[in-house]
């Protein structure tokens, strides 16, 4: 989690070291780690309190995360769109915009990588998977630029659009599946779009022979070059260093000569374009076709995915790991040990609240501490 | 290769380390049933609640050994059936339509475990329903049901019982697939022969959750002087009895007994008995007279039925039904199972 922030102090490094109100520890994984145990402690009460004994709660959702190969293997499917849809938020925050519209972006993602994959399904897979992995790149980061414009030329608040854009793309799937140009027949009880082509699907990596029936496809790959990706570009790029300067303060960054306007769209792109792989990773990987109900929530656990990982490229996947072992743990430690799988919910909301309750006091330790931040 | 090394060995590591902790896998006589609900969850008041309520019965009764598995998402479906069936459960139940296509897949992969799905047929990527010699297809008789709660409002509305005084009953499907229009049909062939002079309407709100939707179609309904209102949309039905409500009519409840959601609006409630199903499935599995293929449940079994009566209902359309009840498990009356009224 640290490697990234840390690295050295010189060069595009001298940013954050402007801001040096926090304690050293706060800057780390102590914070994380620290606000998931209590998070755990408290949850213990609730499994205590609900008349059940925590450790075999906790052992059961353990085992139920990692207990098997398959087990891993399934983790592991929900740890992808989790740090992708992670990575989306992550990189707007570095920016100092809040994307809550990770999961309209996701969705725009799948229905475009849905619909090319579906179109052009008799093209070799040379062909089609490149062409569907930029159709849901590309029309992620499309929806995603336009908040972002909305944000820089008109100044609407970026919490709104992006929240506004969420329903958007729900009620405008339902029609595009339901009675729209990309209903199909299918055996799933609820509109969905036509498979894709053979060509577009990305392969599972582990033998049928050795793990039945385990989900995991090479999006897991593209997941972690993502994690590669944010970090180069965040960290190695000068596009990088001026995302992280408007971040820290937009006034300042225009001082130094650059446009946060332009940022903010080129940001809102990008974290679009995370969003939008998730979603094409969810087509591509795991369903093959765009149905009414996909892949809900994912976005939305993203955002706490984010503030857990603090924003930095190996936080945002360990974060989106452990959301994943919370909600496959959770199935299973339902079924196991009879524990209402709502459980983990509880555990993660208690996890949010710990980080913002942490947020807050660093704010007000910031605001008393340094005249350095009324740059911001 | 790496990683599928790594995985060999982890699996070898966690099936050592938990060998002697015994989760309860004894491998004794105990048969084990796994539930898998769909997105609607347990609480649903409808499907899933009762599907569960079945298996919890049966717990009691049948000393078998039960597990319930909550969907979240509809990515999930294929993964909960394969943890019952990796963990070598003697029969994993999918509860509902919406599995199909994942019961048809995990079914496949996993001969040697029996699964039984409610309302539906496995079906294959292509969506063609294909039967599996390990799998249960558990459907219900809803016209049948429909045929129940339509002579009760059929009798109501010739004799201008109560606030049914246009002569005139309406009904309200979800999404128009079979097993929502076998309801609606038998309601109407019991409309069409009770009281042929009462006006049928019908309706559909396109959805199964949204309760404005259905509220909508209610009130537009009342508009044409419908003053019994027959929902079957599940979720998105609510609203449609809300309207009732709100204008101060009649409603009919659908798959659970939903007297309790409006009482003196609702005045009985179709029925159909997903725990007697889930029971007598897990019974069958037990006596070792489980059957893969169709299994239909009817008046004559219990499977379906008609609900609790609020009081503004007559003796006479009580009786009305209860014969008509009798006819159909004498094979005397079979309700249609053809939408009429469109």
């Amino acid at each position: 989690m640290t490697g990234a922030t840390q690295t050295s102090p010189t060069g595009p490094q001298a940013a954050p070291s402007v801001r040096q109100p926090t304690a050293q520890w706060a800057q780390g994984p102590a914070v994380p780690v620290v606000s998931v145990l209590i998070s755990l402690a408290l949850g213990a009460v609730f499994v205590l309190i609900s008349g059940h004994n925590p450790i075999d709660a906790y052992a059961a959702l353990l085992l139920g995360a990692f207990g098997s190969p398959y087990d891993i293997s399934e983790t592991l499917v929900i740890a992808v769109p989790l740090t992708l849809a992670g990575l989306s938020v992550a990189v707007a925050f570095r920016t100092g915009l809040f994307n809550i519209g990770a999961q309209g972006q996701l969705l725009v993602g799948a229905l475009a990588a849905g619909a090319v994959g579906a179109r052009f399904a008799d093209l070799p897979g040379i062909l089609l998977l490149p062409l569907t992995l930029a159709a849901g790149v590309l029309a992620g980061a499309g929806y995603g630029a336009i908040a972002g414009y909305l944000k820089a030329t008109r100044g609407v608040n970026e919490v709104i659009t992006t929240i506004m854009q969420n329903y958007i793309v729900v009620f405008v799937m339902h029609w595009l599946l339901q009675n729209g140009p990309m209903s199909a027949p299918n055996a799933l009880g609820t509109p969905a779009s036509a498979p894709i082509g053979a060509g577009a699907i990305l392969p599972i990596v582990i033998p049928n022979e050795i793990v039945p029936l385990s989900r995991l496809h090479a999006g897991i790959l593209l997941a972690i070059v993502a994690v590669v990706v944010f970090w180069f570009l965040l960290w190695r790029t000068s596009l990088g260093y001026e995302l992280r300067a408007v971040g820290l303060g937009a006034r300042a960054a225009a001082q130094a000569g650059i446009d946060p306007k332009r940022r903010m769209v080129l940001v809102m792109a990008i974290a679009g374009g995370f969003a939008g792989l998730a979603g094409m990773i969810q087509v591509s990987g795991v369903f093959h076709r765009v149905f009414d109900g996909f892949s809900a929530g994912f976005g939305f656990d993203a955002i706490a995915v984010a503030l857990l990982g603090k924003n930095s490229p190996v936080g945002v996947a360990l974060a989106g790991l452990l959301f994943a072992a919370f909600a496959r743990g959770g199935t299973i430690m339902q079924s196991n040990a009879s524990i209402s799988s709502h459980l983990v919910e509880v555990v993660e909301a208690i996890v949010l609240f710990v980080i913002a309750a942490e947020a807050i006091v660093r704010a007000i330790a910031d605001r008393r501490g340094t005249p350095a931040e009324a740059l911001a | 290769m790496k990683r599928v090394l790594a995985f060999a060995l982890i699996s070898t590591f966690v099936v050592a380390a938990c060998g002697g902790g015994g989760t309860g896998g004894g491998g004794g006589a105990t048969i084990k049933v796994g539930l898998v609900t769909d997105v609607g969850g347990l609480n649903d008041k409808s499907f899933n609640s009762l599907a569960n309520t079945g298996r919890l019965d049966a717990e009691k009764d049948l000393k078998v050994q039960t597990s319930v598995i909550e969907s979240k998402k509809q990515e999930d479906y294929v993964p909960n059936l394969t943890t019952f069936a990796q963990q070598k459960y003697d029969l994993v139940i999918a509860v509902g339509f919406l599995m199909t296509n994942a019961t048809w897949k995990v079914a496949k992969q996993f001969p040697d475990v029996k699964f039984a799905i409610i309302d539906g047929a496995p079906a294959n990527d292509k969506g063609d329903s294909e039967n599996l010699p390990n799998v249960a297809n558990l459907f219900f008789k809803e016209q049948e049901a429909g045929y129940l709660v339509g002579v009760i409002a059929a009798t109501m509305a010739k004799d201008k019982v109560g606030k049914a005084t246009h002569n005139t009953v309406c009904s309200m499907g979800g999404i128009p697939i079979p097993p929502v229009d076998r309801y609606i049909a038998g309601y109407q062939d019991a409309v069409k022969t009770v009281s042929p002079s009462t006006t049928i309407l019908n309706g559909y709100s396109n959805d199964f959750v949204d309760q404005a939707k259905g509220k909508e179609v209610g009130l537009n309904h009342i508009s044409k002087n419908c003053d019994i209102l027959f929902q079957v949309a599940g979720g998105s039905g609510l609203g449609y009895i809300a309207a009732a409500k709100e204008k101060g009519v009649y409603a009919i409840g659908v798959d659970a007994d939903q007297a309790d959601v409006a009482p003196g609006t609702v005045i009985t409630s179709a029925l159909k008995r997903v725990n007697k199903a889930v029971y007598d499935t897990i019974k069958a599995v037990t006596d070792k007279t489980y059957k893969s293929g169709d299994n239909f449940f009817s008046a004559s079994n219990d499977g379906v039925g008609y609900g609790k009566l609020d009081a503004v209902v007559p003796a006479s359309a009580k009786s009305a039904a209860d014969q008509a009840l009798a006819d159909i498990k004498s094979g005397k009356i079979k309700p249609k199972d053809t939408v009429q009224v469109k």
